[in-house]
């Protein structure tokens, strides 16, 4: 350990790194079983894209935006994915915080009641409240966004829950109490910082899940992007097909930048490494 | 809010001195559904003195320093600073600098801006908050450190971040929440050094919660011992260690002997100091006395009344254990020059050197 005045970095640090099994600092294994099961899953998920990509060809995807009703499609998707990630994260965001620092008792609670919209199929929440909506919401597509509130519900807890647990948060506000911060400053400067990436998981999840929804947005009678590629598949096979493998190739792109963006923020300032579902504390310094 | 000296001393660092507040903490109660965490604990600090609270776990002491933070309520009680009573005022507003025993840095933010965060609040301006932020850095020896993030940091020098942090504000009483216990040994002794000596030249009042005995010894101006949500006794280390109030205070701080007093004539006392007899009537029946390892002689003996049972070698010193009749194990501190020749097995002779520090019921 360095002098504790002026105390040399490297010498804290070094000594913290692991040397490997290998004792060949820096060279990774890779067992040849790690590479059998990559390929196995690999060609799982590649083989039916390659096979959808070599129906539609390549000449079908600059077709997709020029088709009747896309573009219409496109845009609702895209609204009901904006409102629904603000609406989530509104909801979410706050209620999470306040079981982690006021109710952790009712954590567990709370995983059990997130669950719920992934055992209770789509279908059942969205025949039970068109029963029950009132007109003036039936009417309007936003239903469909409180609804995907519900059905994001279990990722974005996921993602808030796994940031807070990353963050030793009680200690973190009454530090910032301490020094005189109220709610408002601590939530602000303190904890939204240290939550950015757990707000783009649930971001990506929440948009993910939005782009890709049909059943409710069918039986609400509203042409989401899905919905159009459906209805679309009708007329033109491959060019559906384009327009499915297009969306999934624009969400890889957007899961893909989030995370880059989130994670280069977050490394930098030795923030909690997010990946969609889990959370991990950068190591901190030892003694 | 209490008012900052204005008349204070620019300590090292830009980091005025400060007058120091009394802090009065007023027959505090608090319970835990069925756990009464503190039972009427009442406490004086007086201006720019450092009192720590001492005591095992569960003993009450992190819930009195959260209730003066601000943190908790009392069930019952007040807390006062400078006589003015604080209980319903928020963390936020009680101007008090805290450090936590676990790392709370702030890791969004650099070194620099996390020192800076509570001058942001107090809406300095920010070259002013620079300026301040980098003297304290500095004070706390970690000038060249100010761009980095926690991460980069090692748990010591989070720590002395910490605590530039909490002073920042100039607070008038100073909050110490275990902020060594996560350190290593060698870090450990040179920041509590660090901790106390900036501590005497702001002046700022602190209290200091702690389960090291040694850490509360060598810091504070008076310990306070706490058991069971009560305060057993506050002293001065010297004090407290040489004239302990009561039998816990004794055991707790310091290694103590407890002997039954039947053992005393055949540690060559005749009887014990009248002074120190509970029940005059019957002077040795149910009590032990308790004398602290340098209160034992030791000589080699082979008609000794004791043998060696244990050697542990403590640099100057050589703590030697041994097992006296009716199986009862005495710790006894010898010079190590002259612990030299004895070893496990040994016989030896054992007597007291002075009087017992007290006698106890059993």
């Amino acid at each position: 350990m360095a002098a504790i005045a002026g105390g040399n970095l490297a010498e804290d640090v070094e000594g913290q790194i692991p040397s490997g099994k290998s004792g060949r600092p820096g060279v990774r294994q890779f067992p040849v079983w790690r590479w059998v099961i990559l390929i196995v899953v690999g060609a799982y998920f590649a083989i039916p894209l390659i096979a959808a990509l070599r129906f539609t060809g390549f000449s079908s995807f600059p077709q997709v935006v020029h088709q009747e009703g896309f573009s219409a499609a496109f845009e609702l998707s895209v609204r009901l994915a904006v409102i629904t990630t603000v609406l989530t994260i509104v909801l979410m965001l706050p209620t999470t915080v306040y079981v982690h620092l006021r109710l952790p008792r009712l954590r567990r609670l709370m995983e059990g009641i997130t669950i719920l919209p992934i055992v209770i199929p789509p279908v059942v929440l969205i025949v039970g409240v068109l029963q029950v909506a009132p007109g003036f919401l039936k009417s309007t597509p936003y239903l469909l966004a409180l609804m995907y509130v519900v059905l994001a519900m279990p990722f974005a807890y996921r993602a808030f829950d796994a940031g807070l647990r990353a963050l030793d948060l009680q200690t973190l506000v009454e530090a910032s109490q301490s020094l005189g911060a109220g709610w408002r400053s601590t939530l602000w400067r303190v904890m939204l910082p240290n939550l950015r990436t757990a707000m783009l998981s649930a971001t990506v999840l929440t948009v993910a899940l939005v782009l890709g929804e049909f059943t409710m947005a069918s039986l609400d009678l509203y042409q989401t992007f899905p919905v159009w590629i459906v209805a679309f598949d009708q007329t033109s096979g491959p060019i559906s097909v384009a327009a499915s493998l297009l969306a999934l190739f624009v969400t890889w792109i957007f899961l893909l930048a989030i995370t880059l963006i989130g994670g280069r923020g977050s490394r930098r300032k030795g923030g909690a490494e997010v990946s969609l579902f889990s959370v991990s504390r950068r190591n901190t310094g030892g003694s | 809010m209490t008012t900052k000296a204005a008349s204070g001393n620019h300590a090292d660092g830009g980091v005025r001195s400060t007058s120091g507040a009394t802090v009065d903490l007023r027959n505090l109660s608090r319970s835990f559904g069925t756990i009464r965490a503190l039972d009427g604990l009442t406490l004086r600090l007086a201006p720019g003195e450092l009192v720590a609270l001492l005591g095992p776990s569960g003993c009450g002491k992190t819930t009195a320093l959260r209730i003066l933070a601000g943190f908790e309520t009392a069930d019952s009680g007040s807390v006062a600073v400078d006589g003015r009573d604080v209980s319903g005022i928020p963390a936020a507003k009680r101007d008090m600098g805290m450090v936590f025993q676990s790392y709370s840095l702030f890791p969004n933010m650099s070194a620099l801006e996390n020192v800076s965060f509570g001058l942001r609040m107090r809406r300095l301006g920010s070259a002013e908050r620079q300026r301040r932020a980098s003297g304290l850095l500095d004070m706390v020896g970690l000038a060249a450190q100010g761009k980095q993030y926690p991460h980069q940091l090692s748990g010591g020098q989070q720590q002395r971040v910490a605590l530039a942090r909490a002073l920042a504000i100039e607070p008038r009483v100073l909050l110490l929440d275990e902020p060594l216990s996560a350190l290593d040994a060698k870090v450990r002794l040179q920041l509590r050094e660090q901790i106390r000596s900036l501590q005497q030249r702001l002046g700022t009042t602190t209290l200091f919660v702690t389960h090291d005995q040694e850490e509360a010894l060598s810091m504070a101006d008076r310990v306070g011992v706490m058991r069971e949500g009560r305060l057993e006794q506050i002293a001065t280390p010297d004090e407290l260690y040489d004239r302990p109030a009561t039998p816990f205070v004794a055991e707790f701080v310091g290694i103590m002997n407890r002997i039954p007093a039947g053992l005393l004539e055949l540690l060559g006392a005749s009887a014990l100091a009248a002074d120190l007899v509970p029940h005059p009537e019957r002077p040795a029946a149910g009590v032990d006395v308790l004398v602290r390892p340098e209160g034992l002689r030791i000589t080699a003996s082979p008609s000794g009344n004791g043998i060696v049972v244990g050697r542990t070698f403590l640099g100057q010193l050589t703590r030697l254990s041994v097992r006296l009749s009716g199986d009862v194990v005495v710790q006894v501190d010898q010079q190590s020059t002259e612990a030299a020749g004895i070893s496990p097995g040994d016989p030896v002779d054992v007597s007291l050197a002075g009087a017992p520090v007290m006698v106890a019921e059993r």
